[in-house]
């Protein structure tokens, strides 16, 4: 009897649940492959961390490994452990963090954690990925099921073998409404730029708010138009940048 | 004979001065070395290496073979040598430097210290210089005239009762009715394999070939006594006198012989062959008992990815290339001050324990905070408000919302006054705001103080953190 028989008489089947269609919004991102989130201009590190620690919630509890470029620590320091607890609602999941000074270490990091499967979630700050880097990386998270989300800086530009990439810039926080003066819940742009699992979706602007008191993302209704939909005007902003 | 002396007769003579550091430097290098005859070795003095030899020297071949191998071996690496073998390190010390000469070991057996040392003169028995000469004015040149004379008579004769009782401890450890304990150079360890090679290695390939072998030979005995270890040291022993090291440190005790290997895989190149590598030996070192448990039969049966074995495995390959320390926790700390709550320790295999519960109403915090608060230049509205406009990191940004302040008080029971140290002053007190550019960017600022404290120099601002 051989192993086909078997399943078709229901005698076997896969352990693994079936994998999920990343179709919606993240569009797998923290869940499956490898991501690439990049600060639209300098000084938006803030608001894609932000996003990222919203964003991405990896399909199995597990410990997360953060590993971070000398430069980029001793830039704007570390995620402090009180903002994954907020934003986890008081369940923040444990977490390695790592330094290193270069850049092939920190990708060395990167696929040693991939491959060893002990982790949940691997977040990498580094300062380029090329397509070699990228495609051996996705080769790696798919084979052993760990996602990966790589934190770029604005320069990252070109091809890349990873199955997202959005670009992240802050926008003013929505209104307060027991303080009009006070910030409000925060707001981020995030424009999905490139994206494998779903082509039809690249170029699409999400305006995204987070809600720190039901832990949701939603998007937020535009001002003129309604809920998010493919923005013309980005579309033609990343045409123009792929032709030049 | 002086130096102006010695000039005379030898006009191009040249004088250096004695380099005690790098003698003593390059001794304990030769004492290193000597641990692949024996496990405990001391530095002996500014010119001696002991060995404790018992129960090593029929790997040799028995003493005299023993002693030959290492006269040929020393011979080899260029250092004159006198070599003595004896019960006791006194009766050893005063036949090295006494009665042995290069080429010619002297190997007292057992027993027969007091017929060995009766020749030698009184100064091999490591007195001072002032017992030396009193013993040597009272005609007393032969160790063997010390054994009639009696102890009684003896200390009567010294001033002191303590250069007395010296002479007779030398005495008796010489001959063997006190007891000398050696202070090793570094500890025995409690686990090691070594793996001698007939012909010197001068590959990378035959060290690494070399430490497989013995990874496995001390892994099964770690398994043999259920304990695992958490720091291996792999050592090559050079034919020319020089000792390379490898450590290997893990987070948790191990004794998986891959695990191991891999460990060492990124430090094995940094120990060259040179001209031969003639004995390797790995000792295991902060050896603990392991916890060993059934693993689950499939990675969906683990459920959970919280497997810290798994963990602590990813952290000491890290580790093992990005340098020990580098895989960090984060841990909180129950302090007032935002920037010291958490601190980053060194993964040790354990997770932190469950994290402290949030407290309810806590004010959200910053997604990035800085390792040191930065000073800004700010324009407020009045003076106990938020600012209205900032410049940080030389640009100036213009704040369009704020909120706050959270005050956060110094932690005043850290500086209570004591009896004698003048405490150091008490922080002053924070005021936290939490701000927006009009480009949407957040930022966690505050006041060090109030201005109205009293405390003489005016509020100064700083950028804590950043809101995502």
């Amino acid at each position: 009897m051989d192993i086909a028989t078997l399943k078709s008489k229901g005698l076997l089947r896969a352990v693994s649940a079936p994998p999920v269609a990343a179709v919606g919004f993240p569009f797998g991102l923290g869940t499956r492959g490898l991501h690439e989130v990049a600060e639209a201009a300098y000084g938006d590190r803030a608001a894609m961390t932000g996003f990222v620690l919203t964003a991405a919630r990896p399909a199995q509890a597990g410990a997360w490994l953060w590993i971070t470029q000398t430069k980029f620590a001793g830039d704007l320091g570390l995620v402090p452990e009180a903002a994954l607890r907020q934003v986890t609602g008081g369940a923040p999941p444990p977490r390695l963090s790592l330094t290193a000074r270069t850049l092939p270490d920190a990708l060395w990091a990167v696929e040693e954690a991939v491959v060893s499967g002990a982790v949940s979630l691997v977040v990498a700050e580094i300062e380029a990925a090329d397509f070699t880097a990228t495609r051996r990386l996705t080769l790696a998270s798919g084979r052993h099921g760990v996602p990966v989300v790589l934190l770029m800086p604005p320069t990252c530009e070109g091809a890349t073998a990873a199955a997202t990439r959005w670009r992240i810039s802050p926008r003013p926080s929505a209104p307060n409404r027991y303080d009009p003066h006070a910030p409000g819940h925060p707001r981020w742009r995030a424009v999905l730029e490139r994206c494998r699992t779903a082509p039809n979706a690249a170029g699409t602007v999400f305006d995204l708010e987070w809600n720190d008191e039901t832990l949701s993302l939603g998007v937020v209704s535009g001002l003129a138009a309604g809920p998010a939909a493919p923005c013309p005007v980005a579309r033609e902003a990343i045409a123009r940048r792929k032709a030049s | 004979m002086r130096f102006s002396d010695a000039r005379v007769c030898l006009p191009n003579l040249i004088a250096e001065e004695i380099d005690r550091e790098e003698d003593a430097r390059a001794l304990s290098v030769l004492a290193r070395w000597m641990t692949g005859f024996s496990p405990i070795v001391a530095v002996d003095g500014l010119d001696g290496v002991l060995l404790e030899t018992t129960g090593c020297d029929h790997l040799f071949g028995g003493e005299t073979a023993m002693a030959a191998r290492l006269a040929e071996r020393l011979t080899r690496t260029g250092y004159g040598h006198r070599i003595a073998l004896a019960s006791t390190p006194g009766a050893a010390q005063a036949l090295a430097r006494y009665a042995a000469a290069e080429g010619a070991p002297q190997i007292l057996p057992p027993g027969a210290e007091r017929a060995g040392l009766e020749d030698l003169p009184t100064q091999a028995l490591r007195l001072s210089p002032e017992a030396a000469t009193l013993l040597r004015r009272f005609g007393l040149t032969r160790i063997g005239q010390l054994y009639g004379i009696d102890r009684k008579a003896l200390a009567r004769r010294f001033q002191s009762r303590r250069a007395a009782d010296a002479v007779c401890l030398r005495l008796d450890q010489a001959l063997g009715l006190r007891a000398e304990p050696m202070v090793p150079l570094c500890p025995p360890p409690e686990y090691q394999a070594r793996q001698p090679c007939p012909e010197p290695l001068t590959q990378g390939a035959g060290l690494e070939a070399g430490l497989q072998q013995l990874t496995q030979a001390l892994c099964a005995d770690l398994s043999d006594k259920g304990v695992g270890a958490r720091h291996f040291v792999f050592s090559a022993f050079h034919s020319d006198g020089q000792v390379s090291e490898a450590s290997a440190q893990a987070a948790r005790p191990v004794r998986t012989p891959e695990h191991i290997l891999r460990l060492f895989r990124e430090k094995i190149g940094t120990i060259n062959p040179g001209f031969g590598v003639d004995l390797l030996l790995l000792e295991a070192r902060r050896t603990g008992p392991m916890d060993v448990g059934s693993r689950p039969l499939s990675g969906d049966l683990a459920g959970s990815a919280m497997d810290e074995i798994a963990l602590s495995a990813l952290a000491d390959r890290i580790n093992a290339r990005l340098g020990d320390g580098t895989v960090s926790l984060i841990r909180c700390e129950a302090r007032y001050a935002p920037d010291k709550a958490e601190r980053r320790m060194p993964f040790t295999g354990e997770l932190a324990p469950a994290a402290p519960a949030m407290p309810a109403g806590e004010a959200p915090r910053p997604v990035r905070m800085l390792d040191w608060p930065e000073r800004v230049d700010v324009i407020a509205q009045v003076p106990d408000g938020p600012p209205l406009s900032f410049i940080w990191r030389r640009v100036m940004r213009r704040v369009v919302r704020s909120d706050g302040p959270e005050r956060i008080s110094p932690e005043w029971w850290t500086h209570l006054p004591d009896t004698d140290a003048k405490p150091a002053p008490l922080p002053r007190t924070r005021d936290y705001y939490r701000i927006e550019d009009a480009e949407g960017r957040r930022y966690w600022v505050f006041r060090e103080g109030l201005y109205d404290d009293g405390r003489g120099q005016m509020p100064e601002w700083f950028v804590q953190g950043l809101f995502g």
